[in-house]
């Protein structure tokens, strides 16, 4: 009989297998905030963009979403983390700026600084 | 403010190294600002400097190791690190890639993840994550998220090597203290709910959040909810209870599925129901809607609304710990209070009693609201001042005006002037500053805020939202309201700050709950900072933030071109004037709504 503790390590180690299996060591991960906040914000829309992207076969990507990030004045936000690399964090992001990004950003490197969280 | 401007100039958002250096009351006693210039040559020396962004932070909760320097990305953490080490270490970790790992520390820490995985540093930078530690992070509806982040490993822990007394005795060294305002020592509260006798105990976890403008329950149950139902499952282990509630409000409707969601996946991995993790200990967590009564925050209320009956306080004692539920003994903690219980069973309770002030130990999440250019969620260590989090965190007031007031609390605390900015954020400090810490609702005002009319709006709300069982709350504060909209309406008389003193006081003294006890604060703390405007508002008829309309006079300067904008969108035709001539606005007529005032280009009409 394994104790709690012992338990909860293996469970551990399955849901990190889950996650990895669902594509999380892909080179980008984008993270949506999605608390009602965001959410009001317009922060759906902008998910629906990356998942759609997903769908029509945008590789090596993973999308997420998160809790409140606390940035209400620059909702919604988006962040897109690279292993070794400093994450980036966008604001005020719509529909439009969704598909930019995935375009300039996800699929060509290029970090939009306008747009960026100073 | 100095090192605002010290960090700033280096600031670079498409850096590729931040070196984050901790600028705590430990690390600052060890020298890390002279760390800061050395950082500073060193970048220079191998023209890193534009690629890299130097950050002050806050207290990193390493005080032990310090000085404390983290670099990013991979959050290498070097420890007890001084001048001499510097340069071996840039020139290592930035140059070569190569860290140097004598004076790495490893660090296995739940709190402060952030720092790994958000990309404004800066903003986080003065702020410590331990109740929101995977707000914003993590999946919210995902259990194997939280799993993965050392989720509910907390429970295990407890009960595979912990008897209920020493849980209780860990939350007591730690120093917690409720969060939900009134700061009752939560390891205190455990203990009295522990040695009660009862073969029937229960756990709530207080999610009616109602102050306006706050939003912290919310956030965390919805970027976070695993970490509430661990906190509870190890409340529940450590006084003997067996159900748990969560009350919230029916207009969080994302809050519950979330909760929902997360309820039914712990129940799917045994974390939840008979025999948890396989142990003796079962337990079950059941969510019960409000219907939004302010009143339902306070504690018997929100007991008798759980039992089904109305939303109304009653005479303590007996207190919850000793007849709750059903008459039952019944622990009740805030949602943020329950997200710091797995923490301080990881991380320590020795650390966590380490971070913050003397008697308020730990972090406190605020809403910051109101006039501040960045509005936010934030989490701060105890012994922050209001200056760091109005003018580091939330980067001052927008559009060049100047500060006015803060108010902390909700409708329940004070306004505090610019005088005490320099006040420590702790339960304490408030109290004696003349507010309160509350659940931590912070509204900043500027100058263009009128206090009379913000206490009125306090007021009104207070006054809404008793439950009218008492009867000084009830008529006191309808009377208080009625004072306060007839001085806001010019027609304030000699003695009516006098009578509110009066009413305040009375209220304060004779009301049954906390509301009553409460809802004159802001009136009180205005008339206290502010009684100035009020005097003006009653002997001269004059709101100086030209808000109140009654007070409010519209002229028209000679900069008038008689363009007749202001004719047309006048809506009871109070402007007149020939063409091309100085229009003039008829007083009897005008209903002050300020439309002509927004409409000139010329800046010709006065508002005063």
């Amino acid at each position: 009989m394994l104790t709690p503790l012992e338990q909860i390590k293996k469970m551990r180690a399955l849901a990190i297998n889950r996650i990895i299996g669902s594509g999380y060591l892909s080179t980008k991960r984008v993270y949506v905030g999605m608390a009602t906040c965001e959410i009001a914000a317009g922060s759906k829309e902008v998910m629906q963009v990356f998942q759609e992207a997903k769908k029509q076969g945008l590789a090596d990507v993973y999308v997420s979403q998160k809790g409140c990030a606390g940035r209400c004045n620059l909702e919604p936000t988006v962040e897109i983390v690279e292993e070794g690399k400093i994450p980036v964090k966008y604001g005020l992001i719509d529909k439009e700026k969704a598909q930019q990004i995935i375009e300039r950003h996800l699929k060509k490197g290029e970090v939009i600084t306008e747009w960026l969280i100073k | 403010m100095a090192d605002q401007v010290e960090t700033r100039t280096i600031k670079n958002s498409t850096a590729q190294y931040n070196v984050i250096l901790c600028s705590g009351p430990s690390c600052l006693h060890r020298k890390s600002k002279e760390l800061l210039q050395a950082v500073r040559r060193e970048l220079v020396r191998h023209g890193l400097e534009r690629k890299t962004e130097v950050i002050l932070s806050g207290c990193l909760g390493m005080c032990k190791k310090g000085p404390i320097m983290i670099i990013n990305p991979g959050y290498t953490i070097y420890g007890g690190i001084h001048e001499e080490h510097i340069a071996e270490i840039i020139e290592a970790h930035l140059v070569k890639n190569n860290p140097v790992s004598e004076k790495i520390i490893n660090e296995d820490h739940l709190f402060n993840r952030f720092y790994r995985i958000f990309g404004d540093v800066a903003f986080f930078g003065k702020q410590m994550r331990i109740a929101l530690r995977n707000c914003g992070i993590l999946d919210p509806e995902k259990i194997d998220d939280y799993l993965s982040v050392r989720g509910y490993e907390a429970l295990a822990k407890v009960l595979t090597s912990y008897t209920p007394g020493q849980v209780i005795e860990e939350i007591g060294i730690s120093g917690l203290r409720g969060r939900g305002g009134a700061g009752f020592p939560t390891g205190l509260k455990w203990k009295l709910t522990a040695e009660t006798d009862s073969a029937e105990k229960y756990v709530i976890c207080n999610a009616d959040e109602g102050d306006p403008g706050a939003f912290m329950d919310r956030s965390a149950i919805e970027g976070d909810p695993h970490t509430v139902l661990e906190g509870m499952l190890i409340g529940g282990y450590a006084v003997g209870a067996v159900k748990g509630f969560i009350y919230i409000r029916a207009e969080y409707p994302l809050a519950i599925r979330r909760l929902e969601k997360a309820i039914a996946e712990a129940r799917k991995h045994n974390l939840l129901g008979k025999n948890i993790l396989g142990s003796d200990f079962s337990f079950d967590i059941e969510i019960r809607l409000g219907a939004g009564a302010f009143v339902c925050g306070e504690e018997t209320a929100l007991i008798q609304s759980i039992e089904g009956g109305r939303g109304m306080p009653r005479p303590r004692p007996p207190y919850p710990s000793v007849s709750g539920v059903f008459g039952k003994p019944t622990l009740i903690n805030n949602v943020e209070t329950w997200a710091n219980i797995p923490v301080i069973v990881l991380d320590g309770a020795d650390w966590f009693a380490s971070i913050g002030t003397e008697k308020s130990k730990g972090t406190k999440v605020f809403a910051l609201a109101g006039n501040v250019v960045n509005t936010g969620l934030i989490e701060v260590p105890m012994g922050t001042t209001l200056r760091e989090i109005i003018f580091d965190i939330g980067g001052g007031i927008p559009d060049g005006k100047k500060f006015k007031a803060v108010q902390t609390g909700g409708p329940s605390g004070g306004c505090l002037t610019e005088d005490y900015l320099d006040t420590q954020i702790d339960y304490d400090s408030l109290a004696k500053a003349g507010s309160i810490m509350g659940s931590g609702g912070m509204i900043v005002m500027d100058e263009g805020t009128c206090m009379v009319n913000v206490a009125k709006f306090f007021l009104e709300f207070t006054q809404n939202e008793s439950c009218g069982k008492c009867t000084p709350c009830r008529e006191g504060t309808k009377r208080m309201l009625e004072i306060l909209t007839r001085i806001t309406a010019g027609k304030g008389r000699q003695g009516d700050i006098e009578q509110l003193e009066r009413l305040g006081n009375m209220i304060r003294k004779a009301s049954l709950c906390g509301l009553g006890q409460s809802a004159p604060n802001p009136v009180l703390s205005t008339i206290k900072n502010f009684r100035h405007e009020y005097e003006e508002h009653i002997n001269r008829k004059h709101c100086r933030a030209t808000v109140c309309p009654a007070m409010v006079v519209y002229g028209i300067t000679d900069d008038c071109i008689g363009c007749g904008a202001c004719v047309r969108v006048c809506p009871v035709g109070a402007v007149s004037g020939i063409k091309k001539n100085k229009h003039t606005i008829d007083q009897e007529a005008c209903i002050k709504c300020g439309e002509c005032y927004s409409t000139c280009r010329f800046k010709a009409i006065t508002r005063t």
